[in-house]
């Protein structure tokens, strides 16, 4: 492979960058002219954006589907008065 | 009237501790309890979601909803505890992955420890809570301020400007942190989650 391209290390470095600001026109162009190239960088490309939306998608809703599951009595008392005991 | 009480009054009810075991308290409840199966532990993680917010509040700019609010910081609360819990045993699964960024990587920079296949069903896998129980372990067995990192960025949508406010660290470190803690997550899941997954299936 040329010195002047991307290795993997390089790229998955880059793309993972990519996903937090834009890079510059050149580093996108050689991440693409790798990814063309290699199935392994392409696969961690689309594996940390897998992840990514599916950290977004997380609702605590759909992590809640037993409406069943609620405080005790207890707890909330105790909450409360933990709560007011802390209030300035 | 106080400072605080005319915060309270401009931002309305929600931002008033007292109302709060009331109209989340169920909510965050529910959601700790998905990820921690005992429960008193969760009760205990909700009470000091409430009082760390409490202790927070005047920091609250409304940037999102109250609701929004406490459930990330009881995320943070749930990581930290796990992190806690699994850093007391004296092994864990997850150290079988021990290495660093440059471990995954021959000399001359190609994959040493190639990614696998994940082979998903991308309407199923959001419907999967193990997938975030095991997001949440992996996540646990990260140094602090990679997890708060990638909290922060994936969870909560922060910008780079704003984790770095939050962690007092330079771009450069954030998109390093966050670097590290993807190929750590990533490889992570594969090994836990998507493995586990492909052996049930087959």
């Amino acid at each position: 492979m040329s010195h002047w391209m991307f290795n993997c290390k390089e790229v998955s470095r880059r793309v993972s960058e990519s996903m937090d600001r834009n890079l510059p026109l050149y580093q996108r162009m050689l991440i693409w002219m790798h990814l063309l190239m290699c199935k392994y960088c392409t696969r961690f490309r689309r594996q940390v954006r897998i992840l990514r939306d599916h950290c977004r998608s997380h609702r605590l809703d759909e992590n809640s589907p037993d409406p069943d599951v609620t405080l005790s009595s207890d707890a909330c008392g105790r909450i409360r008065e933990a709560l007011k005991s802390s209030s300035p | 009237m106080s400072q605080i009480t005319e915060e309270i009054s401009v931002a309305g009810p929600d931002l008033d501790p007292e109302t709060w075991v009331d109209r989340y308290g169920d909510y965050l409840y529910r959601f700790a309890v998905s990820h921690i199966e005992d429960r008193s532990v969760a009760e205990d993680l909700v009470q000091e979601t409430f009082l760390a917010a409490l202790r927070g509040r005047k920091k609250f700019r409304g940037r999102s909803t109250v609701k929004t609010w406490l459930s990330a910081i009881l995320k943070h609360k749930i990581v930290d505890y796990l992190r806690k819990k699994y850093r007391e045993q004296v092994t864990t699964d997850t150290d079988t992955i021990t290495e660093t960024v440059d471990g995954f990587f021959h000399k001359n920079g190609s994959w040493k420890i190639r990614p696998g296949e994940w082979n998903l069903d991308p309407s199923k896998i959001y419907e999967q809570r193990e997938f975030m129980d095991t997001l949440f372990k992996c996540l646990a067995e990260l140094p602090d301020r990679q997890s708060k990192a990638f909290m922060l960025r994936e969870m909560e949508g922060y910008s780079t400007k704003e984790i770095c406010n939050a962690l007092e660290v330079s771009p450069t470190n954030s998109w390093v942190m966050l670097y590290r803690a993807r190929m750590f997550l990533r490889r992570c899941l594969e090994l836990f989650w998507f493995n586990k997954t492909k052996e049930e299936n087959s």
